[in-house]
């Protein structure tokens, strides 16, 4: 009996390794009456059209399961999902930006994945599925409480056109450090009398958390850090950010006139697509757009700009899939299989949508191999550290921001706006 | 208004000199003058933005952002409305929309004219105290509390929910107070006169009163229908599911979300200003009436 | 004896007639009461409500805690609160006083003789029939770096302005609309003020060989006093509540320039889930609004009794 036992559990075991997201489900933990869950996402053109498609497909093999999605603004999903959880209204299964998820960890609204569903006998079976550090945003005292569907790097798209209207290689004249993009500015700038025309490179204004996005590679460029690993504790005014405020100003003043700009929250890269910028940092998503545009084909991903090539610092921001604990068993079992069902194929996550699972192998598929410079991408994604994350993500994101605002519009010392910023930070970290 | 009928011709004035008359008629042609100048200036002022908006909804995306801008769409791009039209189910939000402010509309006509009755031709203990504590809520904003309303919602299971978005808004003060004070002027004696022939009181209020208020119900209506129909923040507050979405509410999203574009933010900018435009026109006195009543107050 | 009957008839009757007010006034309460009651609900309670919760730290999930007078102790050394505060002030004061004449000029223009009147009024009312959320949005685009408003600027040989994009321009670019849209608001009802003034003052005005300009000042203006009033603290209500404008076009930035306080308000309750804070925040903003009106009031009515 305890031999039958043991041989049972070491097959078990086999096929826990067998296994892999993408596998038929084994649906022993998934439960067979009736089950409605409900399902939150944001709004993205590609990305609603896909999960839309893979909702039937579930049901189909799964004719007890009903699933009600609802669709929501980016801007606000976050806000949204909140209070949904805290009046008891919350989805089975929820989709935030992966920097929200200690917030909700801390108030005790998540639950943790559930290992049979997926199979696993513990969460770092789950973890060696995923790139280093591609599950570090939902990991919380060992355990995995959110799949990330797409782990973005950030790296620097280059309108060839535009370089080689300035007698520049895209391909070798392309920037390795911020001296390097700093050097480039009189060549790419294109200025008629007050109006600025063509801007060299120019940073993302239009939101608060793209600022960010950028901020915190450089800081840690530096050698520094925003934020304690546990979220608790700001170094916003270090010298090592005050160091990167001072090499933005620079770089800011090299691109061109920051104001001179059409990108809006909903059109982050309206300025690129229209060649108004010959030097773009954004996300691997943004390349169908790109394609799509005048530009189309002719542009190059580099890395994201550096302070020291050889010690490369870059960010990796996403968004995660998280299952609400406030469910019955049987519901959230359910909300963890379709997670894993949505999530089983990140190839075609890749071409349909064009966001990069940070899975181990993702780059190994046809579509990756395709995916114009999706070396470039998975590079920066290997040496990148996630979004800032704390309790008050919202709250420190916003007082960056503001620090970076005052200094580029306002003509501030970058070091007492950052002594500010740190000032509102503590304040809140406080609480 | 009748202020410019001619002074009737007698005393001194009668007799004054032809050059002084030509005088005063080019004085008064050079105010002219001015006068159709201003109202023009003001005129471009209320319109420019409205033909922007029409003549960009009208754009291909490259169009939209040309430099120097485009002024008259070339070539007329219809179909941005289709594409804008399917890209979100916009007809469920203007539905909601239309919903929402007609039951907020018709619950402030019911409550505040049987409301204005009440104070106006009913005499009863505590009836100025009453007046005063409604006519107070006009200087309370939603903003100072939206807070605790929202709280109220929440035990009463109202979020994301129609009740949610009606019920706190089917009174308010201002309401009240324009039928008190349109009821104030109906005599007495009409109402007296009723109950001896023994009408019942709902049916005096029904049958008597009421269709003598009808045009302080018209501007009411069209005064509450569009201040619903621009609601904004408390939507936001209370809203997530996408099928309860108001329109401003379906527009801001639309313009915050990463996936969008403008070539189609524009013609659905002016497929929800429509519903009011043909409101106006059709209403149009009561529209203005609607709030130059506002200023009725003492 | 007859007199006895006389008075029994009498004390009927009246009995009869107390009787009748009673029910009369039990009706006159009955359709009151649903009114009386959605007010209570939904707008003392919460006011109420908002000043007991403004004692206490809630974030929705956990139970509120007591804290005392914390938060209000902590809104007025925070320098974030007070910029707020500061940016409702003045978009209050600059977003206001200009309509004030400007909608006074316009209901003059349009109570004189013209041709197309009731066309051209319509034309200068169209602004307040746009929604304010489709206000927001267009004029986004028209205050682009590129757009329609610094292409007519360049007209006149002003250089592209960055609207939204600078902190000394975005709250005038967000006063700007609201002035835009308030005044031809206020202008009708000054209009119906107007109309209100009886021919013959100004009738006599002129016999007495009293100006145009006389006649505003010693005719037009006092006899409006109680529409001005109106409308002087209605624009200040409506200036405080501002939220959908800044909120979608600039959402509160660059640099905090255009948060004002109900957006910061929003933010606080819905986005950092600061209940206790944001309802303190309230309070000032209710006191606010009291006091601005209060002040008004007095200020106006002071020398008339």
């Amino acid at each position: 009996m305890a031999l039958f036992q043991r041989i049972a559990a070491s097959l078990l075991a086999i096929l826990a390794m067998l296994y892999s997201p993408g596998a038929v489900a084994d649906t022993s933990a998934v439960p067979t009456e009736k089950t409605t869950i409900e399902i939150w996402w944001h709004e993205y053109g590609p990305f609603t059209a896909y999960v839309k498609e893979l909702i039937p497909a579930y049901e189909k093999l799964h004719p007890n399961v009903t699933i009600n999605p609802t669709i929501l603004s980016s801007a606000d999903i976050n806000q949204k999902i909140s209070v949904a959880l805290a009046t008891g209204t919350g989805p089975d299964i929820m989709d935030n930006d992966a920097s929200f998820y200690l917030l909700y960890y801390t108030k005790g609204v998540l639950e943790p994945l559930n290992l049979d569903v997926f199979g696993a006998k513990s969460y770092s079976d789950i973890i060696a599925k995923y790139t280093t550090g591609g599950l570090a945003a939902a990991t919380f005292a060992g355990k995995v409480y959110a799949l990330p569907y797409q782990g973005n790097s950030m790296s620097l798209f280059i309108n060839n056109k535009e370089f080689a209207a300035a007698g520049l290689d895209p391909k070798k004249d392309a920037p390795k450090t911020w001296n390097d993009v700093i050097a480039l500015g009189p060549k790419l700038k294109i200025v008629q009398g007050t109006r600025t025309v063509q801007k060299a490179f120019d940073f993302p204004y239009h939101s608060q958390r793209w600022e960010v996005q950028d901020f915190q590679p450089l800081t840690e460029q530096f050698g520094g850090k925003l934020l304690s690993d546990d979220g608790k504790t700001a170094y916003l005014n270090s010298p090592e950010a005050v160091k990167a405020l001072t090499l933005w100003r620079e770089v800011t003043k090299a691109g061109g006139d920051p104001r001179t700009t059409m990108n809006t929250p909903s059109n982050p890269n309206q300025d690129f697509v229209d060649g108004r910028v010959a030097m773009w940092i954004t996300g691997p998503w943004a390349t169908p757009q790109v394609q799509q545009s005048p530009v189309g084909n002719d542009f190059t991903v580099v890395s994201l700009p550096q302070v020291d090539p050889a010690k490369p610092h870059t960010l990796v921001y996403g968004w995660m899939w998280g299952v609400n604990n406030a469910k019955p068993a049987a519901e959230k079992a359910a909300a963890w299989d379709f997670v894993r069902f949505m999530l089983a194929k990140p190839d075609v996550w890749l071409g349909k949508v064009g966001f990069v699972q940070p899975v181990v192998g993702v780059d190994q598929s046809d579509v990756a191999k395709k995916f114009p410079y999706f070396d470039v991408h998975m590079k920066d994604v290997a040496t990148g550290s996630w979004y800032l994350s704390s309790e008050f993500t919202n709250e420190i994101t916003q007082a960056l921001g503001r620090a970076i605002e005052r200094v580029v519009y306002d003509g501030a010392d970058p070091k007492a706006s950052l002594d500010q910023a740190q000032a509102e930070a503590e304040k809140v970290l406080k609480k | 208004m009748g202020k410019v009928t001619p002074a009737p011709a007698m005393g001194p004035t009668y007799t004054t000199k032809p050059m002084v008359s030509f005088l005063r008629w080019a004085a008064r042609q050079r105010g002219n003058v001015l006068a159709y100048a201003l109202v023009a200036v003001a005129v471009a002022i209320a319109l420019v933005p409205y033909f922007w908006m029409v003549s960009s909804s009208l754009k291909t995306m490259t169009n939209m952002f040309r430099v120097p801008v485009q002024w008259i769409p070339d070539p007329v791009n219809w179909r941005s409305y289709v594409i804008a039209w399917h890209a979100q189910d916009f007809p469920r939000y203007f539905l909601n929309s239309g919903f929402v402010a007609a039951a907020i509309t018709l619950g402030n006509l019911v409550l505040a004219s049987l409301a204005g009755y009440s104070l106006a031709k009913f005499r009863y203990f505590g009836r100025g105290l009453l007046f005063l504590l409604i006519l107070s809520t006009m200087m309370l904003p939603l903003e100072v509390t939206m807070v605790p309303l929202f709280l109220i919602i929440k035990r009463l299971d109202w979020v994301n929910s129609y009740q949610g978005l009606i019920v706190p808004f089917l009174i308010d003060g201002f309401g009240v107070f324009l039928m008190r004070q349109y009821m104030l002027g109906i005599p007495k004696d009409l109402i007296d006169s009723a109950r001896i022939d023994g009408a019942s009181e709902l049916r005096i209020f029904w049958q008597i009163v009421l269709p003598l208020c009808k045009p302080a119900l018209v501007a009411l209506g069209v005064f509450t229908f569009r201040e619903a129909w621009d609601m904004y923040i408390w939507p936001l507050i209370i809203v997530s599911k996408d099928s309860l979405r108001t329109l401003p509410l379906a527009i801001s999203l639309f313009m915050s979300s990463y996936g969008t574009a403008w070539d189609q933010l524009m013609p659905i900018a002016v497929l929800g200003t429509l519903p009011m435009i043909i409101l106006f026109f059709f209403l149009q006195r009561a529209f203005i009436q609607g709030i130059a009543i506002t200023g009725l107050k003492e | 004896m007859s007199s006895a009957v006389h008075a029994e008839s009498h004390t009927v009757r009246r009995r009869l007639r107390v009787g009748l007010a009673a029910k009369q006034a039990m009706f006159g309460y009955a359709i009151l009461f649903p009114t009386i009651a959605i007010l209570c609900i939904f707008r003392f309670v919460p006011m109420i409500q908002a000043f007991i919760i403004s004692f206490s730290k809630y974030d929705l999930i956990h139970p509120p805690q007591f804290v005392g007078l914390a938060n209000f102790v902590d809104l007025v050394q925070d320098p974030l609160f007070l910029n707020s505060f500061w940016v409702s002030l003045i978009y209050v004061v600059f977003s206001v006083l200009p309509v004030w004449p400007l909608s006074l000029a316009l209901a003059i223009l349009f109570n004189r003789r013209l041709v197309f009147k009731n066309v051209l009024r319509s034309a200068v009312f169209m602004p307040v029939v746009m929604p304010a959320v489709v206000m927001a949005v267009v004029w986004t685009f028209i205050y682009q770096q590129d757009g329609a408003l610094n292409t007519i600027l360049g007209w006149v040989g002003i250089d592209p302005i960055p609207w939204l994009r600078s902190s000394a321009f975005a709250l005038p670019a967000v006063i700007l609309i609201g002035i835009w849209r308030a005044t031809p608001y206020y202008m009708v009802i000054f209009l119906a003020g107007l109309q209100a003034i009886p021919a013959e003052y100004y009738e006599a005005a002129e016999i007495d060989g009293a100006g145009h300009w006389s006649s505003f000042w010693n005719i037009t203006l006092p006899l409006l006093r109680p529409t001005t009033l109106l409308v002087m603290v209605m624009t200040v209500i409506v200036a405080m509540k501002v939220f959908a404008v800044p909120m979608i076009m600039t959402g509160g930035g660059p640099a905090d320039s255009t948060r004002v306080l109900p957006l910061f308000i929003y933010q606080t309750a819905f986005e950092f889930f600061d209940m206790g804070r944001a309802s303190a925040m309230s309070v000032f903003l209710f006191v606010a609004v009291m006091l601005f009106s209060v002040a008004q009031i007095r200020i106006f009515t002071r020398g008339e009794e």
